[in-house]
């Protein structure tokens, strides 16, 4: 398999290394100096709001874009000096491109597979198999110009994983797809980690990320913020914030005595019956708030976190971010 | 390992031409083509009008076509290619394989060639198989006329890959090709002998030389070609100002598509 004789001749490479990456549209500063590697076999999420810098991160390291300085290189091959060469290795799905629509996805995937040098016994052993992979195999002789956008994707996918890259840059991967589809996708991605790829995966959705990374690079105005494992990162949030339910409403004193208890930072009332608290101390905090609330004769129904540790990790340094 | 750049060449060449196939332009072009064979074969005995006698006259008639067929091939087959890459964004799909822009150009490029020369050799076939079974004789002529027009369609299919190359709308490419050879270049051809210049650098003036070689001299400024009245253009330098356009335009098509961003 040639991707696998390539692999052996990239292996001494660390497969992401963007070295004070920089991009600029004029007066508009996309990227500030973005310093970020990613060694083999590491899933990273690349998280940030719109306009973050995420896409013109990774259409640099695919050659789609020039950056104003700085180097990316791939498995140690600068891509702006041998795009070839830094390209042979990895497989990219890039925002939601667009197809041919006069060729069928058996086709595209051909196409992709004679520029990369695939032997068409390969390219039909492996559409096979990535078409399956997607769901799309009974859809392989359809012209594409009768695809949704989500089955699209599942092309864009496919021609991802057609020559097994060593490394897979996905931007936004399970846009456009349904539920199950997302579900799917998920499935792929964590079986390629699985298989020990290196995945560089931009995302809005921070639940994807938990799920399918092992660590994550938070980026804003085009700054790195944060860049740790997800695990260390999730552990390291200091303040959460929990939705809850009492029996009866709190009254007026209840909720000037509870703002009073160490620990809470912020309390939102979300209707009669329930707050939104936010609160500091970790799992500490979180037990010192809830034991107040019984000892003080709240009825307490539910109190439960209000999205993940991450997730208001990463708004936390987004808001952060954003004031400065 | 990564295939050769002539082995890309070919791979983008082959699926290009597969897009033209499989859709309507071809088609299209092809109907056109039948159309004007057919009008020039047929009207004349229609209209109880004879044929000309001899096989220059006689494909005289259809080569003041050609230069109108040769723009529209150039503006069907050429003008779009790159600009679609971008305004389409194909080349998401496209440019992240390990391959130089230079190359999917010159793919492209030859796809673009070897479907205008097809739809060129169609017409001039046509016009030679009913020139031998009318007058029953051919002559070199007609053949060099027709080298003359693959000539005239390298320079406009060099010039549409610049413009493909530096617009960002397929449509203003499309129209702007088109226009270019219809229009801008035959006016500037046409003005230019009033200030005393010979026009031998404009191409549609220099493709004078299609219908010249076979004893039309008298060359009018029409649709997609022609000099203006008292200019003949030489056969030699014509060529070489269709080199010119057609190396000038690959050449800074590829430059500039090397150089342009997939930001949108």
């Amino acid at each position: 398999m040639q991707s696998q004789k390539g692999a052996k001749s990239v292996a001494n490479g660390v497969p992401v290394n963007l070295e004070g990456l920089g991009k600029e549209y004029g007066h508009f500063t996309a990227l500030k100096s973005l310093n970020l590697t990613v060694p083999a076999g590491t899933s990273l999420g690349f998280l940030g709001p719109n306009g973050a810098g995420k896409s013109t991160t990774i259409k640099i390291m695919t050659n789609l874009i020039r950056p104003s300085r700085g180097h990316a290189t791939l498995f140690g091959i600068d891509v702006r000096q041998e795009p070839t060469r830094a390209l042979a290795h990895i497989g990219a799905v890039i925002e939601t491109p667009e197809f041919y629509g006069y060729l069928s996805p058996l086709e595209t995937l051909a196409y992709a597979g004679r520029l990369r040098g695939m032997s068409s016994k390969e390219i039909e052993h492996r559409s096979e198999a990535v078409l399956k992979e997607v769901k799309l195999n009974e859809w392989a002789d359809h012209r594409i110009q009768e695809f949704s956008k989500g089955m699209k994707q599942r092309v864009a996918i496919a021609q991802a994983l057609l020559h097994e890259p060593e490394l897979l840059v996905l931007d936004e991967p399970t846009s456009g797809l349904d539920p199950r589809g997302m579900a799917e996708v998920r499935d792929v991605i964590k079986a390629l980690k699985g298989e020990g790829r290196t995945i560089f995966m931009s995302s809005h959705l921070l639940g994807e990320v938990q799920e399918v990374c092992d660590d994550v690079a938070l980026l804003n105005h085009g700054e790195l913020l944060i860049h740790g494992s997800v695990r260390d990162l999730s552990r390291g949030s200091d303040t959460s914030t929990f939705q809850t339910s009492f029996l009866r409403p709190p009254t007026p004193q209840d909720l000037e005595a509870l703002a009073a208890v160490p620990g809470i930072v912020e309390i939102k009332n979300e209707g009669d019956s329930t707050i939104d608290l936010r609160i500091s101390g970790g799992e500490e905090g979180q037990a010192r708030v809830l034991e107040a609330m019984v000892s003080r004769g709240l009825k307490v129904i539910t109190y439960r976190p209000l999205g993940s540790s991450l997730e208001q990790l990463y708004l936390d340094r987004i808001q952060e971010s954003d004031r400065l | 390992m990564t295939p050769s750049p002539l082995a890309q060449v070919i791979t983008v060449a082959s699926y290009e031409i597969r897009k033209y196939i499989r859709g309507r332009r071809l088609l299209g072009i092809l109907i056109l083509v039948g159309l004007i064979l057919a009008l020039f074969i047929g009207l004349p005995p229609a209209l109880s009008i004879p044929y000309a006698s001899t096989p220059n006259a006689f494909v005289s008639t259809f080569a003041t076509f050609t230069g109108l067929l040769v723009v529209l091939s150039g503006v069907l087959f050429a003008a779009d290619a790159l600009v679609s890459e971008h305004e389409k964004r194909t080349g998401y799909f496209l440019f992240p394989n390990p391959v130089r822009r230079e190359v999917l150009v010159l793919g492209k490029i030859a796809a673009s060639l070897i479907v205008s020369a097809a739809v060129i050799s169609l017409y001039y076939g046509g016009a030679a198989l009913a020139a031998l079974a009318i007058t029953h004789s051919l002559t070199w002529d007609v053949g060099l006329s027709y080298v003359y027009a693959l000539a005239y369609m390298l320079a406009v299919v060099g010039v549409a890959y610049l413009v493909s190359a530096t617009f960002k709308s397929t449509v203003a490419a499309t129209v702007l090709t088109f226009f270019l050879f219809t229009l801008i270049f035959s006016i500037v051809g046409a003005i230019l002998p009033a200030a005393k210049i010979d026009p031998w650098f404009i191409p549609t003036s220099a493709s004078g030389i299609i219908t010249n070689v076979l004893g039309r001299a008298e060359v009018r400024p029409g649709p997609g070609g022609g000099a203006s009245v008292g200019f003949v253009p030489d056969p030699a330098t014509s060529l070489l100002v269709f080199l010119a356009y057609a190396i000038v335009g690959g050449v800074l098509a590829i430059l500039w598509f090397r150089r342009r961003e997939l930001s949108s």
